[in-house]
């Protein structure tokens, strides 16, 4: 098992990241590596998908979000984005794959449903825009599974535990680990690429507008998808986290347990209480109760047409 | 007692599940919550009531874990497209259900009892949905346990005496398949008693009728990874 990022700089300095974790999962989980290969291959194809699907747009369960990647993507084929076609795109996949989520599309958890437009909005965008293997892309998907994974022995990964530091966050922080390795980058570099990206993300609450995964989830996906690479630019060009990963994550759990209940995910705090964040709150709790009583009136109904039914 | 070779996380526990929106623990992981409650009872549901820990009964509309909840119990995998739709499907197939708030103590936030009824059977689960889609059951028919769904799990309900857990061990043995853990717990000396172990391989049904067979086994029930 590998126990720490420290660990894993010992095992993997020299060899490659994927390579690594596969054998650690292997051996831990009694999985073979093909497997976990092929599996991935499938989450690879369903985030594709998921993109091309979210950048249709469509109204989200609440409402509140939905057609970001559509209008990103209007902007972008009409050649009115300044950014970097990287860059857009990025944002643009996330953005894509966030809309889905919120109109309960299927997705990947990566690592989970949340933050699940930050890894593939920076994989997918970098593999078609500098022609990288899809292959390399399925094990960068190991890699950042694998990064993932030793937060997690730490870590609760849910903004109910520790706020969206320990979602996007971490999301944002695998994905910078995984881009270094698919530039190439050594084991150091990726784990210095997860670390810049953390240790910029620590602090982040979870206050959803209406306890949806709507604001400011969906926008937030696509700019940490960009936050995570140019974490990735910084360590691939040899700049390095003065504090260590594990020390980050260790900072992490412990800011996640000093963050007040109304700041992990229970929409009792920050957006979720502004004046608008309640307006939309109430708005919800109200329109959630008709659908309840029109269920209720419903059920009576079909109980009566039986009762009738049946004296008939 | 316990012996328990903890498990890290996997890879694509971290990179999934594949999974209907929007949330991992309040969709995803309610979900492969309700299916432990459905797999455990082993028939269809007839009644399932639902008891929300206050913070996911604030949280838990606007997530969809009401359909999320439903849909596991009436056996829908957490990538089935029609989560959505399971609380009217449920109610096609009858099956009563009911949400109510409940403190259940000092527990992760996202914590639910689940009480279901079929025909012939009932059970309760309590468990904690914590995040990626992970679970982690804490309770299963009144006993103590740890079950996460992650591997296949032979869950044991006897009364309790000494040689149970070698005899039942031994037949896993026979059968060439490692545990992974193994973990009991009884409500008094010499009363009911559950057992739990998880083992690498899936056991095979002859394994299992020998299980039930050994004295004093009120039941045996196999359960196969949690999708």
């Amino acid at each position: 098992m590998i126990e720490s990022f420290k660990h894993l700089e010992q095992i993997a300095a020299d060899r490659d990241l994927a390579d690594a974790f596969l054998e650690a999962d292997e051996q831990e989980h009694a999985v073979p590596r093909e497997d976990i290969l092929e599996a991935l291959r499938k989450r690879r194809a369903v985030m594709r998908d998921c993109v091309e699907r979210g950048k249709g747009g469509g109204i989200s369960m609440g409402k509140l979000v939905g057609n970001e990647a559509k209008k990103l993507n209007e902007a972008f084929l009409a050649g009115k984005t300044f950014l970097d076609p990287l860059t857009v795109k990025a944002e643009l996949y996330a953005l894509a794959v966030m809309g889905e989520n919120s109109r309960m599309g299927v997705i990947v958890a990566a690592p989970t449903a949340g933050a699940g437009g930050v890894v593939p909005g920076m994989l997918l965008a970098l593999e078609e825009e500098r022609h990288v293997d899809p292959e390399k892309t399925v094990r960068a998907l190991v890699v950042a599974g694998g990064i993932g994974s030793i937060i997690a022995l730490s870590a609760n990964i849910s903004g109910a535990a520790g706020g969206c530091q320990n979602e996007v966050g971490v999301a944002s922080s695998m994905g910078a680990a995984a881009v270094a390795y698919m530039m190439g980058g050594s084991t150091r570099q990726s784990i210095h690429a997860a670390a810049m990206a953390l240790k910029n993300t620590l602090g982040l609450v979870c206050d959803p507008v209406g306890g949806l995964v709507e604001v400011p989830c969906v926008k937030r996906n696509a700019l940490f998808a960009v936050h995570g690479l140019t974490a990735a630019q910084l360590a691939l060009a040899g700049v390095e986290s003065v504090i260590p990963m594990d020390e980050i994550v260790e900072a992490m759990v412990r800011i996640g347990r000093a963050l007040p209940r109304g700041l992990r995910e229970t929409a009792e705090g920050g957006l979720a209480t502004t004046v608008t964040g309640c307006e939309i709150g109430q708005r919800i709790k109200d329109e959630a109760n008709q659908r309840r009583a029109e269920r209720a009136a419903e059920r009576e109904r079909v109980a009566r047409e039986r009762k009738d039914g049946v004296a008939g | 007692m316990t012996i328990r070779h903890d498990r890290k996380v996997s890879i694509l526990d971290v990179m999934g599940p594949v999974m209907v929106g929007p949330s991992s623990s309040h969709t995803a992981g309610t979900a492969r919550l309700g299916r432990v409650a459905r797999e455990i009872l082993d028939e269809d549901p007839v009644a399932v009531h639902f008891f929300l820990h206050p913070p996911l009964a604030a949280t838990y509309r606007g997530h969809g874990s009401d359909f999320a909840l439903v849909g596991g119990s009436i056996g829908l995998n957490v990538d089935d497209p029609r989560i959505p739709e399971a609380i009217r499907i449920a109610e096609q197939m009858d099956v009563d259900i009911t949400f109510s708030e409940e403190d259940l103590g000092d527990v992760h936030p996202n914590t639910v009892r689940i009480e279901i009824r079929g025909k012939v059977r009932e059970a309760e689960i309590a468990g904690s949905s914590i995040g990626g889609g992970v679970i982690e059951v804490f309770k299963i028919n009144g006993f103590q346990t740890r079950f996460k769904g992650d591997s296949p799990t032979l869950l044991l309900f006897y009364r309790d005496r000494p040689g149970m857990i070698s005899e039942a061990t031994k037949i896993i043995a026979e059968e060439g398949i490692n545990i992974a853990s193994l973990s009991c717990s009884r409500k008094q000396r010499g009363k009911d008693a559950f057992m739990q172990i998880d083992v690498d391989s899936p056991l095979s049904d002859a394994a299992l009728q020998r299980i039930c067979a050994i004295g004093d086994v009120a039941r045996a029930q196999y359960l196969d990874r949690i999708p």
